[in-house]
């Protein structure tokens, strides 16, 4: 589905906006006097793994749409069904619009105004 | 059939484009913070005045910061519009999203259609006496030209019975109801639509 590989895309912007703020904890945690190794090995880690998770997913995209882009327009749409559709829906108000008159109309005669 | 999709010159240029940017900015972004982690390294021995050196290392780091943040903003351009390509030519799911929508929209019309037809069947019968009692009273001021549907299947069915032929119709057609004055022989029809009147030879 569309929805997985645009999820899967804003996966990816969130891995880019961790990358930059892996690199600058990295950077502030080496303007310290002392450094804390294992914040700096575990920021460096996660860095590096969101650098390759960030390139092998659009590589993949990018290969996924060589194989299934055209040069053409895509000519479909859901017109027809949703006009359909609508045409039900005004049929059963109409319905409901005359049931309603009707059912004034019964009214009137079973208790007629004073 | 050629088992190599061709594409368009210009979606193939896109593409190799996008595959060039991607490589271009993740290596910028690598290259730049693995220099600016070398720089950070402490040198007891430079050209020159530690000042100097230090002024020019500061400026190295901000400069290659930059294109860190650079490298980044570039990526998500990319990503952006990465997204856009996808939702205009990934036809498989575009065909997925369409067939989805013309299913839902075709129960949803298929369910209203479906409920009509049972109330309809259900009121049949209620709407049948109430017509015949409307028509039957002095409230309705109806010609003989403008027939109830009660009264209009009733002649059907009379007409329908064997031992009518077609010398009947003019003798059904005295029986029609109305007012002893009238001359004329009325063509009746259901409910009033496009009365004629035929005049009896």
């Amino acid at each position: 589905m569309a929805n997985d590989r645009l999820r899967a895309l804003e996966e990816v912007e969130k891995d880019i906006a961790m990358i930059l703020q892996c690199a600058g904890n990295v950077l502030l945690e080496l303007s310290k006097d002392k450094h804390n190794a294992s914040f700096l090995d575990r920021q460096l880690a996660q860095f590096l793994s969101s650098v390759n998770r960030i390139e092998s997913e659009l590589s993949g995209q990018i290969r996924y749409l060589t194989q299934v882009a055209t040069g053409q327009p895509h000519e479909g749409s859901t017109y027809s069904a949703r006009k359909d559709c609508q045409m039900a829906l005004n049929r059963a108000e109409y319905a409901k619009v005359k049931l309603g008159e009707l059912g004034r109309t019964c009214e009137v005669m079973l208790d007629p105004p004073l | 059939m050629a088992s190599q999709r061709v594409l368009p010159q210009s979606k193939e240029t896109l593409l190799q484009n996008y595959n060039k940017r991607l490589k271009d900015d993740v290596r910028s972004i690598v290259d730049n913070f693995s220099e600016i982690i070398k720089t950070a390294k402490i040198e007891d021995e430079t050209q020159v005045s530690r000042a100097t050196q230090g002024e020019q290392d500061h400026y190295e780091m901000h400069v290659r910061a930059a294109n860190i943040v650079r490298a980044g903003e570039s990526l998500m351009k990319l990503v952006s519009d990465l997204k856009q390509f996808l939702i205009l030519n990934d036809f498989p799911s575009v065909n997925d999203a369409i067939a989805l929508q013309n299913q839902q929209l075709r129960s949803l019309q298929d369910e209203c259609d479906k409920k009509l037809t049972s109330l309809r069947d259900e009121i049949a019968v209620d709407l049948y006496e109430l017509e015949e009692e409307y028509y039957s009273s002095s409230y309705s001021l109806w010609d003989t030209t403008d027939l109830p549907l009660c009264e209009a299947y009733r002649r059907r069915d009379s007409w329908g019975s064997p031992g009518t032929g077609p010398g009947s119709a003019q003798g059904d057609g005295e029986e029609l109801h109305g007012p002893p004055s009238q001359e004329t022989k009325p063509q009746h029809h259901l409910n009033g639509h496009g009365t004629t009147s035929v005049e009896k030879p």
